[in-house]
């Protein structure tokens, strides 16, 4: 995809990247597949946590932010519009 | 006399059917897409579902003024009382009048918003339209077809770019909506010429049955298709 990344491109893509790794996901890993910077993913993390989108979770020596049901309806909601915005040109 | 109703007789009731379908797929269309809006907050989204809803409440007002005027003309001609008629008559034309001036200027002014989104507007070209949008309502008064010559036109250049959309990524759905548009853009021409003989309006209303109906397919076609794509990701 071209161009600059809107929030709802940058929250769609954390969470289908948390969904592909089986809907856990450790924190570094979730940087890198999102193409954030640290701060910015912690930013985003709070947020999404905040609207119940996804929650963290602590197994063994590692965190793992995990995807919500309500994470799960939100990323459905993220491909409609997605698909909208390609046929109506918006 | 202004005409207020362009129907033959016998397809009475059937254009209120068909404006209620067309109002109805506006609607639904305009109830989701405010619904995306409220989560991507683009304000496209917002136009896109306000210029639906103005176009769905500009049915309602024709279905309104279609259902008071039938209703009263077959109430009428049931009592057969003279001074009852003329009265009933009267009110029945004030509203009739004013429903299709509301009936013509939102459905102008939501045809513009909706160009505006894909031709951005400067505001002095948005105040020149707006005062020529109002001018034609007026003139559409006495020269009904006036109206239907500037929604051509504003429908023409909406198919027109989502033909151009179609031809840059080719698929199933912008088809579908280039084609829906199209033939709502083209329901217009018998409309216009509706004077010659009452048979172009139903012409006309068959064609904006036809439009509308493949634009809810086309509407659930989106809606499938982003459903479908659950195990890709999503900015694919």
């Amino acid at each position: 995809m071209g161009g600059k990344r809107t929030r709802s491109d940058i929250i769609g893509d954390m969470l289908s990247s948390i969904i592909e790794r089986g809907g856990q996901i450790k924190p570094t890993h979730l940087m890198y597949k999102s193409n954030m910077s640290h701060g910015q993913m912690k930013a985003y993390i709070d947020d999404l946590i905040g609207k119940e989108l996804v929650k963290k979770s602590k197994k063994g020596n590692y965190d793992y932010v995990i995807i919500t049901d309500k994470g799960h309806e939100f990323i459905q909601k993220l491909r409609e519009i997605k698909e909208f915005e390609r046929a109506f040109g918006l | 006399m202004v005409q207020v109703v362009f129907s033959p007789k016998w397809f009475w009731g059937k254009d209120i059917f068909i404006d209620s379908v067309s109002a109805f797929v506006l609607i639904l269309i305009a109830i989701f897409v405010t619904r995306y809006y409220r989560i991507n907050k683009s304000r496209n989204y917002l136009y896109f579902a306000i210029s639906f809803y103005l176009i769905a409440l500009s049915f309602l007002s024709k279905i309104l003024i279609n259902f008071t005027v039938y209703y009263q003309v077959l109430h009428t001609q049931v009592i057969g009382s003279m001074q009852y008629a003329h009265t009933i008559l009267k009110s029945s034309e004030i509203l009739a009048i004013s429903g299709l001036f509301f009936y013509r200027l939102l459905n102008l002014a939501g045809l513009f918003m909706l160009y505006s989104i894909y031709e951005k507007q400067s505001k002095a070209n948005i105040l020149l339209m707006t005062f020529f949008i109002i001018t034609s309502v007026f003139l559409s008064k006495e020269e009904y077809y006036m109206f239907y010559v500037l929604s051509f036109i504003l429908l023409g250049i909406i198919t027109n770019r989502y033909y151009q959309n179609y031809r840059r990524n080719k698929k199933k759905e912008t088809a579908m909506l280039a084609a829906s548009f199209a033939v709502i853009t083209l329901s217009q021409l018998p409309f216009m010429l509706v004077s010659f003989t009452k048979h172009l309006y139903v012409a006309g209303e068959a064609m904006q049955l036809i439009g509308y109906t493949i634009l809810l397919f086309t509407f659930v076609s989106v809606l499938k298709h982003g459903r479908e794509k659950d195990k890709k990701r999503y900015n694919r």
